[in-house]
This record gives structure tokens, C-alpha cells and sequence, in this order.
């Protein structure tokens, strides 16, 4: 009782900051557009059968979950061996680690990508360095193309892997490791068949944290893809704030929000049923 | 013949005064098992961490079989470990976790599943191969642990505090399990415990530990018998303890009694230790070398045992004394004499 | 309340408009940054010091984000006022956000030039006129281009920044290139062929945070942008950044004033706007930020102007894209700059 008392605020906040915007997008996402951009009062589903039936949604559909898939895959491979040098550091350094490895969640999105340019442009570091060292004659196409949301998406989701994989891997009894080495085990065999397996669930809920993500993502597509990348949410930015289409745009974003609902409930069950107790 | 001989072997970590581990040797012979008892703290889990290779030693040397093993890897070493928490792979069944060493070694997968088999019949788990660590009970997943640092067939066991996550019944059977499957397959093992009962009863070889230090290295009979020092009588044991002074060799005065002892300084301060079993009841009109009158303050029943607290001249005594026996009916307030062996004080320097 | 009663016993009594008395307050939405800054002094502060009413200024961000507002506030507007882009502007309209409004409510109407008037339909006329230009890296680019074809130039490859449809600076490019090809700003399939080619040496297509920006850093040496931006640019740059009206010609860009429905301080909103669209206001404006005015009794200074699109030289280069035909057209631009243009850039 007291524990559900204190569970209110959180709650009344969840509902005045998501549950209540989430329901009047609904609404809108049921309005007609008129065809010179205004908005009428309705109650219809044209918006959503226009919108299901355009080849252009799904082909969005397809570049955002390939694009999030592969940018919270890399996400993940690449936050697995900074949490384990964390892991495998002096206590008194892991704090200080960690707090390195989820930094970038500090610095705003737009100021990461202004870093990225200087980085990855066609005059940025890396060219710069290619081209001076002649290994190039053409710069490297690194941004304002899928390249550069890649690598931005990438680097962008890392942080939340390091803070899950952090936390799944703390609870790993690094005895396991010291048992698997006593048996015979190499360093590589041991990380392969104990450390990796044992690792699987944090790696498999860092994934789907930094998917989900990835999937509503649009900070990073929108200034790194140079306007050649078309996601969801760019679509429902562009269909919001440049076509005035407000309709469509609540519909696409109903659609998404389910889409990941339906995702994730999913991935509840199948985790569930895959580890009882 | 030695098979495992630790020469000064020294552990200090970083940030700390004393070392973990202050210059330990010692040889064990083939087959032996050696227990290495201590309160916690004193160095006995660090030294069989060494052994294993799991702790890098900043001295010494550690050598087993006459081959110096001290910068070898723990993966090269061919031990078997049994960890205090099992360290069974949870994603792994029993089999597999018994197969691990095997397949590490390269053995041929024929080979390895009637190897596997073997060792989990050795522990009387025929039936578990398939069960995950998490759908065993404690002792069973303390045999699967067992079966796999054994399935290898290591040149050396070691087990540490094996037995502490179970419950006493248990403790009980599984110990004596351990120790028969350690002498049907005379694989030499270190075992640390900081359960002189445990120690006792398992070990050919017990090495008491203190800061350190072996305090003494002896047979259980003779640790638990002739403590070598002050520590080991206080830890390996009960003993009532009397603050004396040696008059001459042999002699010793506690409080107002006088005591014959087969070993003393030679004199100056000393302190007396008594076992409460040492201690006996003497009959009206009996002599003894060393006769204490006593008067009971209290009494402890345990079934088979009754121990008796007793005030006597020389100070404060324990007694055990077997259940039907006439001391036994004696009540708080009841006077009897005491008799105990002069071989059987155990005097050190106070 | 007082203050009310008095002004409307002397609308009736006087005939004078409702908007004549002074004090209280108003909340202006419009663009924020620059517009704001040069608004404020050169507009809000005469209206100001010359009649004790306080404006408010409201930071819209994009027309789009104006509307959202005004959306929002339907039931209850904290807004009078309302600057935005005219096809958003018509959106407001249509949806009766915004007050429809003529020469007998607010007498200036009378003095805004035709297209002005016609611009904003049954709702506010044209309050400032911006047109399409190339901007280029004066340094990188010599000599000054008068053509858009020097973004085609070879040398010029990946340096190019372009704003896509659904953007207007794209659409109003397409229909610029349309023109230029076949005489017909709706001709579309005269510009593809055209932007197809182009597509290759597009560094981007979304130039953030803008393409001014980018010129400035050396990622690119040419963008569109608005006028009158372009030219504060442009000066701010010492001339770093050159502002070309392109020979192909230019489409305008309009922002109308609008009277926000049932707005809580109507009178001195209406005076406000009639502030906004008067000839000393609208000299003022253009004569600070270069966009063109719209009462066609503005006294601009000839150098002013000749920065606007109303030079005599620069009118006949305005192409008369009607903004309102441009909305239906614009799926379909929309469709084909992605199936066409943005698929052929691959990089």
C-alpha cells in the first residue's frame, strides 16, 4: 500500500508528460488533412490507410529497423570489451571508467554532431590524414550519407550499452572465469564459452535498449545523413514541421510507438519463457 | 616422495602492512591431503590461490612433481579447483561442466563422454548429466563441482572451504565422501578450512595458519594433542588455560596448586593449557601426579558428553567426562578431585 | 475595463478606429535570432516609445511550430499577433485560428501592394517579401557567379548544399529550374533532368545548421538561402559570403501578419498591425534586413532596395509562383526529389 502511495508522483508524471500527449496524438492521428494543409476534426482512418498502403512507409520502415538493427549490433560489440576492461580495472578506477564510458550522454546530440563534422567531413581529420598520407586521392564519403548516420547512430547508442552491459556484467562471478582458466581454458576460450554465454542476456537487453532507440532516433539521422537518409522519424519531423500534415504525422508516430510496444512485449514474453523463476 | 613443495612463498597486497602471505614452505607427499586451517585472514585462501596460479607470488617458489610451476599460467597447470561458491558454469549442465577440462585438454569426444560419465558415477550423480547447477541442490552441485576439477585427473586437488555453503548434516557426509574419493584415486590435495573439525577428521597433514604464518604442520593427532604454540592450542581445540609460573624444570605453581608438567621453560611467567578430555575424575582414595580439588559451577549437557566448569585452586578447569559415568550426575555446587597427566599439560612462555 | 468601456464609447462616438487608444499590451509570435533582434528595433520600438502599448515578442521557430501554437491555443490564445509563412498562414485561415480581416478593420490594407493583399486571402496581407538566392564562397568562387548553372561546374563537385522538398527553399529551386526550362514555374519534368545532374556534387541535402554555416566552415561554396538573410550574412561576413538574385530568375518567399481569433487585446493588436504594414515601418524594416516591403508607399532608400527583389532591375526576374497552387503540387515535388534526385546522389 505504502510502496504503491509512493509510486503516485512517478505515476501522475508518467501520465501528464506521456500518457496524456501519447492520447491526444492519437486523437490527431484520426483528423483529416484538407488538400491545402488544414486540418479538420474527424473521426477516420484515411490518414492510416494512406499511409499503410505508400511503399514509401515501408521502405522507411525497412531503413529504420535495418539502420537501428546494425547500429545497436555494432553498438553492442563495441561496448562489450570497454565494460570489460571496466570490469577487469582496480576498483578504485571502475567508477572513474564508467563515468568515462556514459560521458557522451552529457554533451547534446547537436554538439556531437558538430564534432563528428570536423571528424568525418570531406575536409574533416580522417580525410585530412588519408589524403596527406596519400592513401587517397578522392576523400573518404563519411557523412551527410548512411555512412556518416552509421557511425553517428553507432557511437550515439553506445553509452546506454556500457550502462546496461555495466550492470549485467557486475552480476558475473568472475570466479567463473577463474574456475574456466583452472580447467585448461585460454584466456580466448574462456571469454568464448564462459564469459560470452554468461554475458548473452545483458548483450541481448543492451540490443534491444539501444534498437528501440536507434528506431526513434532522429537527431543523429536527420544532421548526419546529409537529408539522404529517410527513417520514421525524420518522415514524422519532416511531415510535422515542414508539410504542416499533422494527421499523418500523428498516425506515423502511432504506428511507430505500437510497432515498438507490440516489440517489446514480445521480447518480454520470449525472454520469460526462456529463463522461468 | 614430495609432490608439492612451496619454498617461501610470500603475498603482499598493495595497501596493506603485513603480508597476506609471510614466507610459507612446506612439502606434501604423494596422495597426502594437507589442510590448511586458520581463522579468516590468515593467508590460506591466498596461498591455495597461488598454488592454482590464480595469485602471482612476489616471492618464492612453488613446485609440484620436482617441476617449478610458480610463472606458469593457471590454465597450464593441470589442477583441479573446488571453489567456496562451486563455480559451476550455470549455462552449462552437469555433464558440461564436468566436460569443460576435457575438451580444454583436447581429450576426443568418445573419450570425453565416458570420462564424464565416470566422473559424476564417482560422485554418485549418475542421473544428473543433463540438470542445469541451478535445478541441483547444494550438495549435489558441490559433488558436480568436484567431478569436474577431478575429471581431468589433476596433478593436484584443491578444495577451498568445499564445505562451508552446507548445511551441517551434510557437511558431515559430504566431508567423508571427499575424503574417500581423494584416497580411492590418491589424487594429493590442499583443502582450506577454517573448521578444525573438518580439519581433523580429512587431512593426513594439517598446516595451522596465523598471519601468515604456519604456525604447525603436524599429523591431527599431533596438532590437536601437542599444540606447537599458544595459537594453535587456543584454536585447534578447547583448553582451560591457567596463568603460572615455572618454580624449576618440571614444575610449575598455578594459583595455590602446584603441577608437575613433562615439559616446561625453564622458568619465569607461563601459561598452562589443559584439554577438557585430559582432565579426569579421580575416585575417593585415588593418587594422581597432578590431583586438583574442584567444586562444579556448571554443567553442560551434550548427549555423550557432559562437560563440567569447575573452580579449583589452580584456577578455572574444563572437564569432559562420558554420559553414565558416576561424574556424570554431578550438579553445580558438588566437589570432586581432578587428575590430569604431567604429559599432558602443554606449558608455553607466558 | 474602464479603459475599454472609454475606448469603445469613443469608436461610436467619434468614428475613429478601435484600435486609436494607447497603453496595455500585446504578445507578437515570430521567428527568433535575427529577425527578432532587427524587428524589435526597428518596428516594435517606434510602436512602443509612440504609443505606451508593451509587445510581447514570442519566439515561434518555424511557421509550422507558429501553427502548432496556435493549435494549442484555440481555446484560450495567449497570442494577438502572428508573423508566419504565407501557405502556413493560409493553413491558420482556413482553419479560422487567425482572423479574417480587410481594409474597413485595418484601414492600411489599402496602401499593400496587390500581390501583397492577395497573398494572404481572407486573412493579414503580406507584411515582408524575401526571395530565393544563391549564396556562394566569395573567396572559392571567383569570378562572382550571376548563374545557378555554377553549381553544375566540375570544379565546384560535392561543395554544393541544397535544401530537399518538403523544405520551400527546394521547392521554390524546382520551380525556379522549371521556369528556367520550359517557361512554366509547375513544369517539374523540365527541372529533373536538371537536378538529376546535380545530384551527384550535393554535399547535402539538409544543410545544418545552415548553409550559411557550412560556407563559412569550408564544407561547401554554395547553398540557397533567403534574401535578406543572405545580405546580413553577407555583411556580417565582410563579403565572404556573396549573395547572387540568379538570372533564371527568383520565386518570393512571404510572411503575412495576422490577427490571432479572439484575441484577448484585439484593439491594440490591430494598431500593432497597422504599425507593422505602415510606410515608415515597413522603410525602416527593409532598409535594416533588405526584405522587401510591402506597402507600396514605403520611402526605401534606392541602395536598400536594390538589395530587395523590388529593384526595377531585379521585378522582372520574379517568377509569380502563387504559393497556394504550390501546397497541392507539393507531394508530388516531394515524391520525385526522392525517387529522383536524392536516390541519383548516392555518396
Amino acid at each position: 500500500m505504502i510502496g504503491l502511495l509512493l509510486c503516485l508522483p512517478a505515476a501522475l508524471i508518467l501520465a501528464a508528460g506521456f500518457v496524456w500527449p501519447v492520447l491526444l496524438l492519437g486523437r490527431i492521428s484520426f483528423n483529416r488533412t484538407t488538400d491545402m494543409g488544414a486540418m479538420e476534426e474527424a473521426w477516420t482512418l484515411e490518414t492510416y490507410a494512406k499511409i499503410v498502403t505508400d511503399d514509401f512507409t515501408w521502405d522507411l520502415a525497412w531503413n529504420t529497423i535495418t539502420l537501428s538493427a546494425g547500429a545497436a549490433a555494432a553498438a553492442v560489440a563495441l561496448a562489450l570489451p570497454v565494460t570489460l576492461l571496466i570490469r577487469s580495472a582496480p576498483p578504485r578506477w571502475r567508477g572513474v571508467l564508467a563515468l568515462m564510458a556514459v560521458a557522451p550522454l552529457l554533451v547534446s546530440g547537436t554538439a556531437r554532431v558538430v564534432g563528428w563534422m570536423a571528424i568525418l567531413g570531406d575536409q574533416g581529420m580522417i580525410n585530412a590524414l588519408l589524403t596527406g598520407l596519400g592513401l587517397t586521392s578522392q576523400p573518404l564519403r563519411l557523412i551527410n550519407n548512411l555512412t556518416g548516420v552509421r557511425i553517428g547512430l553507432t557511437e550515439s547508442l553506445m553509452p546506454y550499452c556500457c550502462l546496461v552491459l555495466i550492470a549485467g556484467l557486475s552480476r558475473l562471478d568472475s570466479r567463473l572465469e577463474e574456475a574456466a582458466a583452472t580447467l585448461g581454458a585460454t584466456r580466448s576460450r574462456t571469454f568464448f564459452r564462459v564469459t560470452l554465454p554468461l554475458a548473452a542476456p545483458a548483450l541481448a537487453a543492451a540490443f534491444a535498449l539501444a534498437f528501440v532507440l536507434g528506431v526513434s532516433a532522429f537527431i543523429t539521422p536527420r544532421l548526419m545523413g546529409g537529408g539522404r537518409v529517410f527513417v520514421v522519424a525524420t518522415e514524422i519531423f519532416d511531415l510535422a514541421l515542414e508539410t504542416v500534415d499533422w494527421p499523418a504525422a500523428a498516425a506515423l508516430a502511432m504506428l511507430l510507438l505500437g510497432t515498438l510496444v507490440v516489440a517489446m512485449v514480445l521480447r518480454g514474453v520470449l525472454a520469460g519463457r526462456e529463463a522461468p523463476r | 616422495m614430495t609432490h608439492l613443495r612451496l619454498e617461501r612463498l610470500t603475498r603482499r597486497f598493495p595497501g596493506t602492512a603485513a603480508p597476506a602471505v609471510d614466507g610459507i614452505s612446506l612439502d606434501l607427499p604423494q596422495g597426502a591431503l594437507l589442510a590448511l586451517l586458520g581463522p579468516s585472514g590468515c593467508g590460506k585462501t591466498t596461498t591455495l590461490r597461488m598454488i592454482a596460479g590464480l595469485e602471482v607470488p612476489d616471492e618464492g617458489r612453488i613446485q609440484v612433481a620436482g617441476r617449478d610451476v610458480t610463472s606458469l599460467p593457471p590454465h597450464r597447470r593441470n589442477m583441479g579447483v573446488v571453489f567456496q561458491s562451486y563455480a559451476l558454469f550455470p549455462h552449462l549442465s552437469a555433464a558440461g561442466n564436468v566436460a569443460f577440462g576435457l575438451e580444454m585438454r583436447g581429450v576426443a569426444r568418445a573419450d570425453r563422454a565416458k570420462r564424464v560419465a565416470d566422473a559424476l558415477a564417482l560422485v554418485g550423480l549418475e542421473g544428473f548429466a543433463a540438470r542445469k547447477p541451478r535445478q541441483l541442490s547444494g550438495g549435489q552441485q558441490q559433488r558436480v563441482a568436484l567431478a569436474r576439477a577431478l575429471a581431468p585427473q589433476p596433478d593436484l586437488l584443491l578444495l577451498d572451504e568445499p564445505l562451508s555453503a552446507l548445511d551441517a548434516k551434510l557437511r558431515e557426509e559430504v566431508r567423508d565422501e571427499i575424503r574417500a574419493v581423494q584416497q580411492r584415486l590418491g589424487t594429493t590435495t590442499v583443502f582450506v578450512t577454517h573448521d578444525q573439525t573438518e580439519a581433523l577428521a580429512m587431512a593426513d597433514l594439517v598446516a595451522v595458519m596465523h598471519q601468515g604464518r604456519i604456525e604447525q604442520l603436524a599429523t591431527p593427532e599431533e596438532v590437536f594433542e601437542r599444540p606447537a604454540t599458544r595459537f594453535v592450542a587456543t584454536f585447534v581445540g578447547r583448553a582451560a588455560i591457567l596463568a603460572a609460573e615455572v618454580v624449576s624444570p618440571g614444575l610449575l605453581r598455578a594459583g595455590e596448586a602446584t603441577l608437575q608438567a613433562a615439559e616446561t621453560p625453564p622458568s619465569g611467567r607461563a601459561e598452562i593449557f589443559i584439554r577438557p578430555h585430559h582432565l579426569r575424575p579421580l575416585a575417593d582414595g585415588v593418587e594422581a601426579a597432578n590431583a586438583l580439588p574442584a567444586r562444579v559451577t556448571r554443567r553442560t549437557y551434550t548427549g555423550d558428553i557432559i562437560t563440567l566448569e569447575c573452580d579449583s585452586p589452580a584456577g578455572r578447569l574444563l572437564a569432559e567426562v562420558p554420559g553414565g559415568t558416576q561424574a556424570a550426575l554431578l550438579r553445580p555446587g558438588d566437589a570432586l578431585r581432578l587428575g590430569v597427566e604431567p604429559g599432558d599439560l602443554r606449558v608455553f612462555p607466558a | 475595463m474602464r479603459r475599454t468601456l472609454l475606448a469603445a464609447i469613443a469608436t461610436i462616438g467619434l468614428g475613429v478606429p478601435a484600435y486609436a487608444q494607447g497603453g496595455g499590451q500585446i504578445t507578437l509570435q515570430a521567428y527568433a535570432g535575427i529577425f527578432r533582434d532587427n524587428y524589435t528595433q526597428t518596428v516594435i520600438a517606434p510602436f512602443t516609445a509612440a504609443r505606451g502599448t508593451a509587445v510581447q515578442y514570442h519566439d515561434g521557430g518555424t511557421s509550422a511550430a507558429m501553427l502548432g501554437t496556435l493549435r494549442a491555443q484555440r481555446a484560450d490564445p495567449q497570442i494577438d499577433v502572428v508573423i508566419m509563412d504565407v501557405t502556413t498562414a493560409a493553413i491558420a485561415c482556413a482553419e479560422g485560428l487567425v482572423e479574417k480581416i480587410d481594409a474597413s478593420t485595418l484601414p492600411v490594407i489599402g496602401d499593400v501592394d496587390q500581390q501583397g493583399r492577395e497573398a494572404g486571402g481572407e486573412c493579414g496581407p503580406a507584411v515582408t517579401y524575401d526571395h530565393l538566392v544563391m549564396v556562394y564562397d566569395s573567396r572559392a568562387v571567383t569570378p562572382a557567379p550571376t548563374s545557378l548553372a555554377a553549381m553544375w561546374a566540375p570544379e565546384h563537385r560535392g561543395r554544393v548544399a541544397l535544401s530537399a522538398p518538403p523544405n520551400i527553399q527546394g521547392l521554390a529551386l524546382t520551380a525556379i529550374l522549371a521556369h528556367a526550362e520550359s517557361g512554366n514555374w509547375r513544369n517539374i519534368g523540365a527541372a529533373m533532368p536538371k537536378l538529376r545532374e546535380l545530384a551527384p556534387a550535393v554535399q547535402t541535402f539538409d544543410p545544418n545548421p545552415d548553409g550559411y554555416t557550412l560556407i563559412l566552415n569550408n564544407q561547401v561554396r554554395f547553398a540557397t538561402g533567403w534574401n535578406a538573410r543572405a545580405q546580413l550574412y553577407s555583411d556580417q561576413s565582410q563579403g565572404r559570403i556573396g549573395v547572387t538574385l540568379p538570372q533564371e530568375g527568383t520565386v518570393f518567399q512571404i510572411n503575412t501578419i495576422n490577427l490571432v481569433a479572439n484575441s484577448k487585446n484585439r484593439a491594440q493588436a490591430l494598431a500593432f498591425m497597422a504599425h507593422a504594414l505602415s510606410p515608415e515601418a515597413q522603410a525602416a524594416f527593409t532598409e535594416r534586413m533588405f526584405y522587401g516591403p510591402t506597402n507600396s508607399r514605403a520611402q526605401v532608400s534606392a541602395a536598400a532596395l536594390g538589395r530587395t527583389a523590388l529593384a526595377p532591375e531585379n521585378r522582372s526576374r520574379v517568377i509569380g509562383l502563387n504559393w497556394s497552387e504550390m501546397v497541392r503540387l507539393r507531394d508530388s515535388w516531394n515524391q520525385r526529389w526522392r525517387r529522383e534526385v536524392i536516390a541519383a546522389s548516392s555518396r
